[in-house]
């Protein structure tokens, strides 16, 4: 996670302190069984678009977003996205994907209740290699749209799966790709948390991930009155 | 190769419909699909049975029938065309682009003037087939517009009109000449042939060249009969594992090549595809036959690929040989091959592309061999390119050019192109760079260079259209040092790499075991200290440099070049 903070308006020596806004940049993977419908959400984040065929994922793929936070207006995230190939044996690819992850969007099948099993065994997995300490991470139910239209399709409960997710320290959403719902709300809610996690720790310590080649809190060079040329 | 039979019952199979479970839909192994070679070999065909018009048009892989047709009838008319020998003045290195020299211009193969598909058949009234290329596939992708491929296709669908007439010309003095028009047999080896090979063997020989120079008949006729009674196997079997299979493999069945016309469902007939159930066959059938791997996700890309220019039993073998042979232990349970290549291609870009090296390893990091054991996050995108052979990373033209060198020139190939690739992406990031210095330099940390490679690596060859970028640009040219690869290079690569896995793993659990405390959560990723890193560093791996020297010379002399800049 790197801390840019950049000038936003060329009169910023008034008082720079205030007037930068903040950019951060957070890593985030997709995980969970195949077909469940990961690709299709950050498809929806990204690109605000659906696609009813679309291939499946091989390896991983990498996509970037990014958003202002709602309660933060002056903060800045970028999404590096991270959407993984669902199939058990790509379990063991998953250390790289997430290495240094800030968050994990974790995704289930509403109507498929075995992708419950499977999201729960990411959970573990998750707890086991990484700690939740440092990565915040979400369950998301996907496809409510199908017990929209039908109710009978429903496999999962929200209730069931809600309990397990405050059981375990998880960020709880239900979602469709299809028709955008909760799918914008889940990466604010996420952003606002690492944020939160993040945000809070970054400007005391120095355990930043990596070195910033950035010139953090230098006032800005476009002003006039530091202007040399 | 599809018979005449096979043709009337692919065309008539609309009766088999799938009738539920797995018995239902597993019955019998599809009358052959048909290939490129029907549609391109059926002229007289279509003189004397219009009543098949229905099947040329749709039930053949090749869609744009008016479009191809016309380049191979075109072809056979046009025998007083000179030969242009620009091409094969290749016996030296090609340089340069001649795909697009006007010799023949005056051939209206355009498809953007070919007259659009009246079709006869339920596939017409809904779809518009001038949007489709001759394999099935939508010329638009998110990548490549219509305009684009068709000012592309216009100059290359003659380059592929010249490059049949010097097969044919090729074969005929082996004594090879086809009887009717496809050959089943090849010349025998030699640096001309390998020539015509990465040249691009003609699209309607594909599916049998692929076959002859893979010796997929060898692996047939030493298992005979063996693909048959793993279907019957499938229909009376239904044990617990491969049910697992089949799950993930129905999953995907549908997202193969979902925007490729005879993967879809024909909406009129709400039939699952004749492809579609092919490759139900040869995926189930595979989870059995090497329980070692089952059933991968990529192997849908590489199975659909082969169904569409060989039959099932034949895409069948030929999906066993490249997971054994080009692509030992990738597509595994464990999926070690993967990270064993990927190793490998980690070792080539340093040795050939050291710039681009240092830009996805921090410094400190590419003293020791811990990368190859701890991968860089760009292996997370590069790992697809192998698992699928290319197959919907880059174009369909570029792949099908790949999978002409791949089955002549083995594994090796696949590193080759892949680094040409980079390269590629190399131009591309410094060309963004120059154009952002001095913005970026100041504001964009180094979590913005990531992305930004990522991006660069996951985008640039969708956009490869024009297989000639890497042939011509890179592939033809003996300078550029990565072409000094070979097969043996990337066999002894491979070993190294395996065997230093090998080591940091136990390394990584002597060292893990001790301190498997939860608080030290992370400790996969920081795998042991210093000695641990001395010891396995002391082996390093030594690539074969070439007796010119030519790659020494090549690299010394870019640096005076940048002295000098400066
Ligand atoms: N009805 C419905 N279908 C969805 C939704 N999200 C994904 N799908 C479908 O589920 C299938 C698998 O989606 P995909 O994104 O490829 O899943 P992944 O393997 O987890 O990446 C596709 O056919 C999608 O069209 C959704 O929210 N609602
Ligand atoms: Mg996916």
């Amino acid at each position: 996670m790197g801390w840019v903070k950049s000038p936003i308006h060329k009169r910023a020596h008034q008082n720079k302190r205030y007037n930068t806004a903040t950019m951060l940049q957070f890593k985030l993977v997709l995980l969970g069984d195949s077909s469940v419908g990961k690709s299709s959400i950050v498809h929806r984040f990204v690109k605000d678009s659906f696609d009813e065929f679309r291939e499946s994922t091989i390896g991983a793929a990498f996509l970037s977003q990014t958003i202002k936070l709602e309660k933060h207006p002056d903060v800045t995230i970028k999404f590096e996205i991270w959407d993984t190939a669902g199939q058990e044996r790509y379990k063991s690819l998953a250390p790289m994907y997430y290495r240094n992850a800030n968050a994990a969007l974790i995704v289930y099948d509403v109507t498929q209740p075995g992708s419950l099993v499977k999201a729960q065994s990411w959970v573990e997995e998750l707890k086991n290699k990484v700690g939740d300490q440092d990565l915040v991470i979400c369950l998301a139910g996907n496809k409510v749209d199908i017990c929209d239209e039908d109710a009978t399709a429903r496999e999962v409960q929200r209730e069931d799966a809600q309990l397990y997710a405050q059981e375990q320290g998880l960020l709880f959403y239900e979602t469709s790709a299809k028709t955008g719902a909760g799918v914008s709300a889940i990466f604010q809610e996420i952003g606002e948390r690492v944020y939160q996690k993040k945000g809070m720790e970054v400007p005391s310590s120095t355990q930043a991930r990596k070195p910033l080649n950035v010139e953090l809190q230098r006032p800005s060079t476009n002003d006039s009155t530091s202007c040399c040329s | 190769m599809t018979k005449l039979s096979d043709v009337h019952d692919y065309g008539s199979s609309k009766t088999k419909s799938r009738n539920g479970g797995l018995s239902g839909y597993l019955a019998s192994k599809s009358p052959s699909v048909p290939n490129l070679t029907q549609t391109f070999t059926t002229r007289s065909m279509k003189e004397t049975s219009p009543e098949r018009a229905g099947y040329q048009q749709f039930g053949s892989p090749l869609v744009e029938e008016p479009t191809n047709l016309s380049v191979i009838d075109l072809y056979g008319d046009e025998d007083d065309e000179d030969a242009d020998d620009d091409e094969d003045a290749d016996d030296d290195e090609a340089e340069g682009s001649q795909s697009t020299s006007g010799v023949i211009a005056d051939l209206p193969v355009s498809s953007t003037e070919s007259p659009s598909l009246e079709a006869p058949n339920a596939f017409g009234a809904a779809k518009d087939l001038s949007q489709y290329d001759r394999y099935g596939f939508k010329k638009q992708t998110a990548h490549v517009s219509q305009e684009e491929y068709h000012m592309w296709w216009d100059q290359y669908s003659r380059y592929c009109i010249r490059r049949k007439r010097k097969w044919q010309d090729l074969l005929e003095k082996s004594g090879l000449a086809p009887s009717n028009d496809v050959p089943d047999r090849f010349p025998p080896r030699s640096e001309k042939l390998k020539r015509y090979v990465r040249k691009g063997i003609p699209a309607e020989w594909r599916g049998q060249a692929w076959w002859y120079f893979a010796r997929g008949q060898e692996k047939l006729n030493k298992n005979a009969g063996v693909y048959d009674k793993l279907l019957e196997g499938l229909n009376n079997k239904k044990d617990k594992n491969n049910c697992k299979d089949l799950e993930v493999i129905e999953r995907d069945l549908h997202r193969t090549f979902p925007e490729n016309i005879h993967f879809q469902k024909d909406p009129k007939e709400g039939q699952e595809p004749l492809m579609i159930q092919s490759l139900r066959r040869v995926l189930l059938a595979f989870s059995v036959y090497n329980p070692k791997i089952g059933y991968c996700q990529s192997m849908n890309f590489l199975a659909g690929l082969l169904l569409l220019f060989l039959d099932e039993e034949k895409s069948f073998w030929m999906l066993v040989i490249i997971t054994s042979r080009y692509l030992p232990g990738v597509h595994n349970v464990n999926l070690e091959g993967v990270n064993v290549d990927q190793g490998v291609l980690m070792l080539c870009v340093k040795e050939y592309l050291p710039d681009f090296w240092q830009r996805i390893i921090p410094k400190e990091q590419s003293r020791s061999n811990e990368f190859l054991y701890k991968l860089p996050p760009i292996t997370l995108c590069t790992a697809s390119w192998f698992m699928s052979c290319f197959v919907g990373v880059v174009p369909i033209e570029t792949t099908l050019r790949i999978w002409d060198c791949l089955f002549y020139e083995e594994s090796h190939v696949l590193f080759k192109i892949s680094l040409s690739i980079i390269k590629i992406c190399e131009q591309e990031l410094a060309g963004s760079r120059l154009a952002h210095r001095g913005l970026r330099a100041r504001t964009h940390g180094r979590d913005d260079d990531d992305i930004e490679v990522f991006q660069v690596i996951q985008t640039v060859p969708k956009k490869l259209l024009d297989p000639q970028d890497i042939f011509d640009r890179i592939i033809f040219k003996r300078r550029v040092p990565l072409n000094n690869l070979n097969q043996e290079e990337i066999d002894r690569c491979r070993k190294y790499v395996t065997s230093q896995r090998l080591k940091f793993k136990n390394c990584a659990e002597i060292m893990g075991d001790r301190t498997s405390a939860k608080a030290s959560a992370k400790r996969d990723l920081e795998i042991g200290p210093d000695f641990v890193n001395n010891a396995l560093s002391s082996e390093v791996y030594g690539f074969r440099r070439s007796l010119t020297g030519a790659h020494w010379n090549n690299s010394i002399k870019e640096k005076v070049r940048q002295i000098r800049r400066k």
